[in-house]
């Protein structure tokens, strides 16, 4: 029956618990919604930068890591190339040699990262492959072929079938140059990679380099991203002279911002819930204080103070958890709609992807938060009723009942 | 018979440090069981305040208050509202009722802060509400209830902990003719049959009238007391 006159009490005054009701509701549907939305940026990030860049799995040699020298390679690693390829736990795995170097128009040059890879291989660890807007990615079988981002072709104001030349050292430590041609040009979601970065056949790149079947970088991309950690443990121990790192180790940062994004989670629901907490303590003071005389009155008749307690904490839990499922189910209907369309951030979108975010957003709602964001809800509301239900059991019942 | 309240030099005063008020002064009163008394007194006698301290509402700044043999004046705030719950039927001027509950739901709530079961509770509410005359009413509010309507409701209520006695500080001051004379004959009823002790504070003619025992207060002190 406390349940009910609970329940039945929040009614009494029904816009001053509709406004509270509200309040949570949107306060818990923007704390939801902004956290969705960064962590769906954070995930399209970490996904992009898994597919263009990191890939799950990487060799290096340790070596290489410090100062990318030439000859810090991996020296048997095509038959390492060719070993991963039957891991029953790896999907792709491509072998690239990795320099850095100029490349020049006759115009301009820039520096760039040369990779050297393999493109069939290099198309199933890699999305570069789709991300070719122009021309194709090493379809034909001619020799000094380059594929560069648009973003450098632009700078350099080349053109596709346009010739630039590649300048770098080579293993013997001379200076040493081949001339290229551009067979594709792609746009990728970060368009720092596509100005820093170049492709060309391996075998092209090996011949000027001097190399024959060493390289720099083995990247290994698994059926089950998830399985990081325990594949490259494995890895580890057949390979002790090498580096081999996950996405986490190789981008620590991306690993970071993904778990401080958790704790920001908190950190804004506590905020939001924080403010709803004055405009609840408000509201329970509100109703106790005009309710004196019914309060004196259920102390006369003999309910006692841990069950008057107990209804008021009662009455704001309730008023409180009310706007909860109000607030998610809001929450999980737009996020759900937003997550099949994105958001289109095309109007900043020139900001974004210069830090490598793409310009739509699907915001991703965790599931595993709705359980602590409603028990922070509650919790909010039973602290808000503590002092609106001190002050009512300092009523006296005999003072109570006679003030008019 | 046996007292079943009795006040030995029973005094309140209000603010004893600035303008003191003897609301109630050294009042020695004893009831027995079965009694149907009426308090009377002009305005501020202290009647009002002299049931508070009888039924455990406040603290006396003076004298004692036995109920059974108990002091209740020693007890703590919390135990008073425990011994309230099980010993003490009140019937008040107004705002008796909880409003969100129906009539039924509030004669049961007080079982329920009994720890009645359920069945018991529902039994009893429709019994007492019967004897009252709201057989028809059980599931209205009190907004819904006529002020007489109410105050029977809060009769029943007040019977429903089976409390030693009940006091009610004018329990018709806010009621009709009508309405009053119906109230009290329940009252007037419940004592006869079930040999239930009231003590009720009025300014009414027609109530003093219907009483057995008439106690008037002025100045917080007993200047006549009358059975008939
Ligand atoms: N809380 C209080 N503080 C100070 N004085 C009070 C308080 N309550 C009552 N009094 C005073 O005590 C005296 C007795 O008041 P009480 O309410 O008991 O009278 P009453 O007989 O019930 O009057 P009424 O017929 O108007 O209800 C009055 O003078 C009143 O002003
Ligand atoms: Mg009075």
């Amino acid at each position: 029956m406390l349940f009910k006159i609970a329940w039945r009490n929040i009614w009494r005054n029904r816009t001053r618990s509709l406004v509270v009701i509200a309040a949570v509701a949107v306060g818990l549907f923007a704390g939801m919604f902004i956290m969705a939305f960064f962590q769906g940026a954070i995930n399209q990030e970490i996904d992009s930068m898994v597919q263009t860049q990191l890939s799950h799995i990487q060799f290096h040699n340790p070596a290489f890591i410090d100062d990318k020298g030439v000859n810090d390679t991996i020296a048997n690693g095509h038959a390492i190339v060719n070993r991963l390829k039957k891991d029953p736990d790896v999907r792709a795995a491509s072998g690239r040699l990795i320099t850095t170097g100029m490349i020049s128009s006759s115009s301009t040059a820039s520096g760039v990262e040369i990779h050297g890879v393999v493109p069939e291989d290099e198309k199933s660890v890699s999305s570069i492959s789709k991300d070719v807007i122009e021309g194709t990615y090493f379809t034909g079988d001619r020799k000094n072929e380059i594929v560069m981002g648009e973003k450098l072709a632009l700078k350099l104001g080349m053109k596709l079938h346009n010739k630039i030349v590649l300048t770098f050292q080579s293993k013997t430590g001379d200076l040493t140059a081949g001339s290229f041609r551009i067979a594709g040009i792609f746009r990728s979601r970060n368009s720092s990679f596509d100005q820093m970065t170049v492709f060309t056949r391996f075998d092209d790149l090996a011949e000027i380099l001097g190399t024959t079947t060493e390289m720099h970088e083995i990247a290994v991309v698994l059926k089950d991203g998830q399985k990081s950690d325990a594949v490259a443990g494995g890895l580890k121990r057949e390979y002790p002279s090498l580096l081999v790192q996950t996405w986490t180790e190789l981008s620590p940062q991306m690993a970071l911002l993904s778990s401080i994004m958790d704790q920001m989670m908190y950190i804004i629901i506590g905020i939001i819930l924080l403010a709803l907490m004055f405009g609840i303590i408000n509201t329970m003071l509100m109703a106790v204080l005009e309710r004196q005389r019914e309060f004196g009155m259920l102390m006369a008749i003999g309910m006692n103070k841990p069950r008057v307690f107990m209804m008021i904490v009662l009455e704001s839990v309730m008023l409180t958890c009310a706007g909860v499922p109000a607030g998610i189910l809001f929450t999980a209907l737009t996020v759900g709609s937003l997550a099949k369309h994105g958001i289109d951030l095309s109007a900043f979108s020139q900001a974004l992807s210069q830090y490598g975010f793409s310009n739509f957003i699907y915001p991703v709602l965790k599931q595993s938060m709705f359980v602590p964001v409603s028990l922070m809800t509650a919790l909010t509301a039973v602290l808000s009723a503590i002092y609106p239900a001190i002050k009512a059991l300092r009523f006296k019942p005999a003072e109570a009942i006679h003030k008019i | 018979m046996s007292n079943i309240i009795e006040s030995k030099g029973l005094s309140k005063t209000y603010n004893p440090d600035t303008i003191p008020v003897h609301a109630v002064n050294n009042v020695d009163l004893a009831v027995e069981e079965g009694e149907f008394t009426a308090l009377v007194g002009p305005s501020g006698s202290g009647k009002t305040t002299l049931l508070n301290l009888i039924g455990g509402l406040d603290y006396p700044t003076g004298g004692k208050v036995m109920i059974e043999g108990v002091d209740i004046t020693k007890m703590s705030e919390n135990k008073l509202i425990d011994f309230r719950l099980k010993n003490i039927g009140f019937v008040f001027q107004a705002y008796n009722l909880i409003p969100v509950l129906t009539a039924s739901e509030n004669v049961e709530f007080v079982m329920l802060l009994q720890k009645t079961s359920k069945s018991q509770r529902e039994k009893r509410a429709i019994e007492l509400l019967t004897e009252v005359g709201l057989k028809d009413k059980l599931d209205k509010r009190p907004s819904e209830l006529s002020g007489g309507q109410q105050q029977r409701v809060a009769v029943a209520r007040a019977l429903a902990s089976k409390p030693r006695f009940i006091l009610a500080d004018e329990p018709t001051a806010n009621l009709d003719s009508a309405s009053t004379e119906n109230l009290l004959d329940i009252m007037a009823k419940l004592n006869k049959e079930d040999n239930m002790t009231f003590i009720f504070s009025t300014h009414d003619q027609r109530v003093i009238d219907k009483a057995r025992r008439v106690v008037t207060l002025v100045d917080g002190k007993i200047v006549s007391d009358t059975k008939k």
